[in-house]
């Protein structure tokens, strides 16, 4: 299988953002192994917040075609995501195919796959495969997740600023005689001592 | 002889001045104790969302896409911030305005079920070069302090280190409403 790049449901948005609301777009999102639901609620929300249009999700296993070419253009505009955890049966991506035409719409489709469905995709779908083109990438971690680096360049700059060490602050949380200012809980929180603030 | 205040005429002493304080901070306290929000995930799409929204309506570069930041869980404490955690001048992290206004603020919100309870923010709002005060940060304690007339639970310094007036909006979005709808907006 091709190497995808890894992209940040954040990613996928602004993507689709620089498209265009009618750009008719199609993205495959491949899902890491063990994805839980966790990932897919969040990369509605950031689709939804970020685009300012409302989402809708269809499970590819379950969902009648002919009834989702319908629903699809009512209305044609939102984001819709169509759901495969799991491998379908090679008749049922052939038949995702024949309904191409009706797929069709205005409004982006993301296809939220677990990595074992891009051989069918590509071979029993090649139609959707030629609409989805370059767009198939990895789901990565949150976009703006604070890396390592920054969280303790944050740290470098609160010791420096208030003269107090990591270990003072956690002892004084303890003690219960830490200030109640907004630094102190983000102290806390870079530490991973949410349990103290 | 002082003779007690009669009804209806407010006491002058600071003993008094401390009293309506810290029933003040009280009032804050529980309306910041009932006020949810969405799921901390759901909070920091929307602010960048809002973020975005508003550099796309001035003409200097920003970008909310890569500064707006969040360390994820610790405890179910979650922390979402835009710029560097100590002000010490201009950075690109922070977010900039026409009018040479910078901001940079740090939010801090305890993860409950699906929605999430405000623990702590700081909203630091620098005005240009020249301009007085030279900025406003709007704060909210995790706790409420020992003397509320000082130090009250959500406060607004006005360009002073030491001194903090009351304040009463906690809504993330509503503060940044103020920011650029009428703060920057009147500069």
């Amino acid at each position: 299988m091709p190497e995808f790049s890894i992209q940040s449901s954040v990613d996928i948005a602004r993507r689709l953002e620089i498209r265009g609301s009618d750009s008719r777009s199609w993205v495959v999102l491949l899902l890491p192994s063990g994805s839980s639901d966790t990932a897919l609620r969040n990369l509605l929300g950031d689709l939804s917040s970020l685009l300012q249009r409302p989402t809708r999700v269809f499970d590819l296993r379950s969902s009648s075609f002919e009834k989702l070419s319908e629903i699809l253009h009512e209305p044609e505009d939102d984001i819709v995501v169509l759901v495969a955890k799991t491998n379908l049966d090679t008749e049922r991506w052939s038949a995702l195919d024949l309904m191409r035409s009706g797929l069709e719409r205005k409004g982006p489709i993301i296809l939220w796959l677990s990595p074992d469905c891009v051989p069918n995709l590509s071979e029993q779908a090649p139609n959707i495969r030629s609409f989805v083109g370059g767009s198939i990438f990895y789901v990565g971690p949150d976009g703006g997740l604070m890396s390592e680096a920054d969280r303790q360049k944050r740290l470098a700059e609160l010791v420096q600023f208030y003269g107090l060490s990591n270990k003072e602050v956690v002892n004084r949380a303890q003690a219960k005689t830490l200030p109640s200012e907004p630094h102190f809980v983000e102290w806390l929180v870079l530490l991973g001592r949410g349990d103290l603030v | 002889m002082v003779s007690a205040p009669r009804e209806g005429r407010p006491s002058v002493t600071l003993e008094d001045a401390k009293k309506r304080a810290h029933s003040l901070d009280m009032e804050i306290h529980a309306r910041i104790g009932g006020f949810s929000l969405e799921s901390p995930h759901k909070v920091v799409s929307a602010v960048r969302a809002y973020l975005i929204r508003r550099a796309g309506e001035i003409s200097v570069e920003n970008n909310p896409w890569k500064f707006l930041k969040f360390s994820g869980s610790s405890e179910g404490a979650w922390l979402i911030t835009m710029g560097p955690t100590i002000d010490r001048g201009d950075t690109e992290e922070h977010f900039h305005f026409d009018t040479g206004a910078r901001l940079s603020f740090g939010l801090t919100l305890q993860e409950e079920g699906s929605k999430s309870r405000l623990l702590s923010f700081r909203y630091q709002y620098n005005l240009p070069d020249g301009k007085s005060p030279r900025f406003l940060r709007f704060d909210l304690n995790r706790s409420a302090h020992a003397d509320p007339l000082q130090e009250p639970l959500c406060h607004l310094h006005p360009g002073l280190e030491e001194a903090r007036l009351p304040f009463f909006i906690h809504s993330p979005l509503e503060i940044l409403d103020r920011i650029f709808f009428v703060i920057d907006k009147n500069l």
